[in-house]
This record gives structure tokens, sequence and C-alpha cells, in this order.
């Protein structure tokens, strides 16, 4: 182990064999090293395979196994890239589009937000706190617009679990199946552009349903350098399904702004892919992944992995929800809103916005689709042209991740890494704004 | 008498939780590893009259480790006081899981092989044979189909043997790996 060079390894023998004589070890694996121009850990490996392979080859007897033609015509349907990118559209269509995206995120949503939520759980706490607790401070902690009940624990479990249950329900399907590792080898090669590997597909599709969640799965990535890419990718450029959902909605009936706003979007998940590839340092990966056969998803492990996800999802990311609201508490309560407000003013009118799409911004932080239903009520109030609707769009969507996932960030990256990243999404947000702003109003492209 | 440490480890997706909660029954508790969020579940159980704590790792392909999921795992096998391990592996595919089990027997880890799904293995046509792998490893060696239960009780003999030192397995030509005085019950 000394020689495959595992740093946990070499730390103990030091620690328990003295200064010295770990090094005398290490010179010893040095020179061992130099003898080779394979790395050593990859010729164990090797060596360890190989002995692997003749005790299997003596203890196993492997009867014939029949390849039924569907096996194979399936083999074929998700390997060969002209018939796998059809399936791959059919795959995301119907589980993630009309599964997660109508069903979860519309159907679910609805009923919990509007019916559990909007008619009985709010107006029963707000009664309840105005009746007993005297403090409107107190009060707004819990109950109110922002409450940690009313608006921490609606959102988390109102609006971002249906979604992220629905999401967790199908990949356990497609992970059951062994779907995914084809999935992961057919996105490898596009992936690469960026500085990613095929893995990668798994955190950053689940980014567009849940960007805090998603930031948590890159943990599944192989090295440091991978997750950190992949961490600012979902922060910049990835919009999560309450933040898309608007968007959306806001732009639906002006296809030409649509378009634009989300090919300004890909660009810069592609420049910051390139960009942060470029410099990071550390190695680029390398994508390797057995592809294990196609089989029909047994329905208690499809049971059991969403069951364990949810689990992860009620620990990990829901205290991080109700975090928020405090935040929010606390900022109302001191003041502090109304002066960031101000402070935000300044580049928004940069970008040529009226004042009033700072308040969007700035709640955008807390609730991504806050902010984006903030332009919205912007937009139907008849103060934003569809050139300046465009602009926000882009810069709301670019603009720093929502408060939980920059907690998430902090993290598993750490704080350096949770403020440099805000601070680049911050910097590209605005910039590009401003920049399609002058575009926009000097060509004249949108009315 | 002492509690004795058992520590589950293998690829993920084999039945290592599965074979946690078959030991422990309703006893399972989980915890937290120090330093980072990776969880590693861990219960308190007699096997066969022997306390032991029984401590489910999260999935490593191999010792050196890539993932955090696999530092983790490498970590808690260094850091703590382990008396046995039980890897988990997939009858289906010993090719790639062997490996692993090398690199345990060349740390001169206490180790039990529990080659499990054993019942889907055979339906793809698969044979292992159980004592012809033991001589060629020189590790107990038991065969399971976890989700059905069957050969646990198998395997907490074979631990609970192996922690007093019978083990009832003769050298082999990997006996030169292991450190004489960790190997399980040699």
């Amino acid at each position: 182990m000394l020689l495959s060079g595992a740093r946990d390894v070499h730390a103990l023998v030091r620690r328990t064999e003295g200064r010295e004589c770990y090094e005398r070890i290490r010179r010893t694996v040095e020179r061992a090293a130099s003898r080779y121009d394979m790395p050593l850990s990859y010729l164990i490996g090797l060596e360890r395979q190989e002995r692997a392979d003749l005790i299997v080859r003596r203890v196993t007897t492997t009867g014939l196994r029949r390849v039924s033609r569907a096996a194979r015509a399936l083999d074929f349907l998700t390997l060969f890239p002209p018939a796998a990118i059809p399936l791959l559209l059919l795959v995301l269509y119907f589980g993630l589009y009309r599964f997660v995206g109508v069903f979860g995120a519309g159907t679910v949503v609805d009923f919990l937000e509007r019916r559990l939520f909007g008619k009985v759980v709010n107006p029963v706490v707000n009664a309840f706190v105005t009746r007993h607790i005297d403090s409107v401070a107190l009060r707004e902690l819990v109950a109110g617009e922002y409450g940690v009940i009313t608006l921490g624990l609606r959102y988390s479990v109102a609006i971002v679990l249906p979604i992220v249950g629905t999401f967790f329900l199908m990949f356990s399907v497609l992970e059951d199946t062994g779907y995914l590792p084809r999935l992961a080898l057919m996105a490898d090669r596009a992936f690469k552009l960026i500085g990613l590997s095929g893995r990668a597909v798994i955190p950053i599709t689940l980014g567009f349903g849940c960007g805090t969640m998603a930031t948590m799965v890159t943990r599944t990535l192989e090295t440091r350098r991978e997750r950190t890419i992949a961490t600012v990718l979902l922060a910049l450029a990835v919009p999560c399904s309450a933040q898309l959902g608007v968007i959306l909605g806001m732009l639906a009936t002006r296809p030409r702004a649509l378009l634009l706003w989300a090919g300004v979007v890909g660009a810069a998940f592609l420049a910051a892919g390139r960009a942060s590839s470029r410099f990071l340092p550390g190695e680029r990966p390398v994508f390797y992944m057995e592809v294990p056969p196609l089989r029909v998803p047994v329905v208690s492990n499809v049971l059991a992995k969403t069951f364990t996800r949810m689990k992860w999802y009620f620990v990990e990311v829901m205290p991080l929800f109700m975090g928020a609201s405090l935040v929010i508490w606390i900022g109302r309560m001191t003041g502090l809103f109304q002066l960031v407000l101000k402070g935000l003013e300044v580049p928004v009118k940069l970008i040529g916005l009226p004042p009033e799409a700072a308040f969007a911004f700035l709640f955008g932080f807390f609730r991504r689709d806050y902010g984006a239903a903030g332009l919205y009520d912007l937009a139907r109030a008849g103060k934003l042209t569809a050139s300046q609707l465009v602009v926000a769009s882009v810069a709301l969507t670019l603009f720093v991740p929502c408060v939980a996932q920059f907690a998430m960030m902090w993290k598993e990256r750490g704080w350096r890494a949770a403020l440099a990243i805000t601070g680049v999404a911050l910097a590209v947000a605005f910039a590009s704004g401003y920049v399609l702003n002058l575009i926009l109003t000097g060509t004249g492209a949108l009315p | 008498m002492r509690r004795r440490k058992l520590a589950i480890v293998g690829t993920p997706n084999v039945g290592k939780s599965v074979l946690f909660n078959a030991l422990t029954g309703a006893y399972a508790t989980v915890s937290n590893y120090p330093g980072t969020t990776v969880e590693v579940s861990r219960g308190l159980v007699r096997i066969r009259g022997i306390p032991f704590e029984v401590i489910d790792t999260p999935g490593a392909y191999s010792l050196v480790p890539i993932t955090e999921e696999e530092r983790v795992t490498l970590s808690l096998l260094l850091a703590e006081d382990i008396d046995i391990v039980v890897h988990v592996v997939d009858a289906r595919n010993l090719r790639r899981m062997l490996p692993l089990t090398l690199q345990l027997i060349e740390a001169g880890f206490p180790l039990i092989l529990d080659v499990n799904i054993l019942d889907e293995a055979e339906r793809i046509g698969i044979r292992v044979d159980i004592p012809g792998l033991e001589r060629e490893l020189g590790v107990p060696v038991v065969g399971t189909v976890l989700t059905r239960g069957l050969g646990v009780d198998a395997l907490k003999d074979r631990v609970a043997a192996c922690v007093q030192g019978i083990s009832g397995i003769t050298g082999t030509h990997l006996k030169a790996f292991r450190g004489p005085d960790r190997a399980c019950g040699a």
C-alpha cells in the first residue's frame, strides 16, 4: 500500500515507525518507482488483477449464458449513438419532463403548496401566532411571509421535496436498469470538453431539479478538481427547477426572448466549464466505468434506494432551508436587508433595469424562484420591456445560487471556494447582463 | 468479555447493508463518522455469545482511495482496532472484486470473505467453488444469499470461530503475505 502511494498509509507509517525509519522506507519506494515507467500503483493493480483472474478461473465454472435477442437489441439501442440519442431524448422527455417536471413539480407541488400549506398549515400557524405571541419579531420568525414554518418548512416540504422525490424515484429506476452507466458513457466525450467526465451527468442533471441537492451529490465525482468544476457550473449556469419554472413561464410567450436566454445561459455554461477546466490545477479525469447488463428493475431495490436518498434529503438539505428563513428573519429585523438593497441597486441600474428589480435579485438569493417571481410581477405591471426582461432573466439565472446551495458549497468545498464561486457568479451575472443590455439596446433586436 | 469490532467492507451494491441488518437486527444505530458526512452505520450485537460492534462502511473498490467514500473506509480500517473484516463480494463479478480481497489480505487484516448473490450467479450459469476459493485465498470463505437470509448462520459461526482463533484453515501460497500475528486464526 505504501508502494501504491496511499497518503493515509504514509502518514500512519510516519507516525508509528518514526521519522527516520519512514524516510528510509520512502527512499526505497522512490527507488522502486524509478525503475518502471508506469506508476507503481498501476503495475501492482495489474498484477493483483492477474492473480485474481487466475483464482477466479480455478474456482468458478461458467455455464453457457444465453443472451436473448431482446437484450442484444437493447444493448445496441443504448450504446450506438444514432439509436441511443433518440432513446435518451425519450427518457429525458418522459422521465424528466413529464414525470418530474409536470407531475412532480406541477401536480404534486400544486397540491402540497396551494392546498396543504396555502389553505391549511399556513393559515393555522398564522392564526395561532397572532393569537398567542405578542412580540412581532417572534411572530415573524415562525410565521408570516418568511417564517421558519411558513417559508422554510413549506419550501422544503411542499416545493423541493416533490421535485427531488420524483427525481429520485426516476433516477433509482434508471440506476437499477443499468441505463445510467450507458448514459454516462455517452456523455463522457461532451463532458470532457468542460473538464468533467461522464460521471458528472448525474449531479448536473440533478441540478436542474435542485442545485443544493446536486452540490451534495458531486461527492460521487472522483477528483477534487472535478467536484469543484461541477460545483461552479451548478452555482453559475444551471437553473434549478423552481427558477426554471418561473423563467419559462415568463418568457414562454416570447419565443425569441426565450431562445436568447437559453443561448446566453448555455454559452455561459460552456465558457465557465472551459475556463475552470483550464485554470483549475489537477489531473484530467480518467473515466472508466463497467457497463453492467440491462435488467428489469426490482421494485424493492428501487424503493429502498429512493428511500435512502429521501432520508439523505431530510437530514442534510432540509435544515439548510430552515436556516435560510432564519437568515431572512435576521436580515429583516436588523435592517441589513435595506442596506444590501441599496447596494444592489447600483449594478441593477447599470444593466439597464429599474431599481425595483434589486428586490428581485436580493430575494433570488434566498429563493431562486422568488427572485424570478419578483421579475414576473414587474413584467406584469408593465415595468419591463422585452429586452429588459431577457437581461434580467439572464442575470438572475447566472446570479449567485440560493442561500441553501451556498451553505452546501461551504460545507462541501470549504468557505474559501464557496465565497470565490459566489463572487465569480456575481461578477459574471452582472457583466453578461451589462454586455447583453448594450447589444440589445444598441441593435434594437428586441423591442 | 471484550467487545470485538467487525467491519463490513465491499464495493457498492453487493449487500453490505443487508448483511449489516442481518447481523445487528433491531439494534442498529446510525452515526456519522467524524470529519466527513459520508455515513458509517454501527450496531451492537452478540454473535454466538460474543459481544460485537458491527461497522458498515461506505462502498469501496480499492484500499488505495480514489473517492471520498473510499477514503472514509480506509481511514476507518486504519484508525480503529478492527478485530475482523468481512468482505462482501458479488458472486457474479468475482473478477472485479477479488483484487480488494487480495489487498485486504496483503494488508494483514483478519478477513472473512462473503461470496454473496449466489442465487443470481447460478441463474446466469456461474458456479463458485467455495471450499476451493478458501484454499486459494487462505481465509475463511462463506457463500450466502443475503436477501433470503441464506448462509448468515454459517457466517456467524465463522466470525465467532475466527475471533476465538480457530479457523480451520491450513496454509496456502498466499500465507506469506499475511502478518502472522493478525491473520485470522492461522
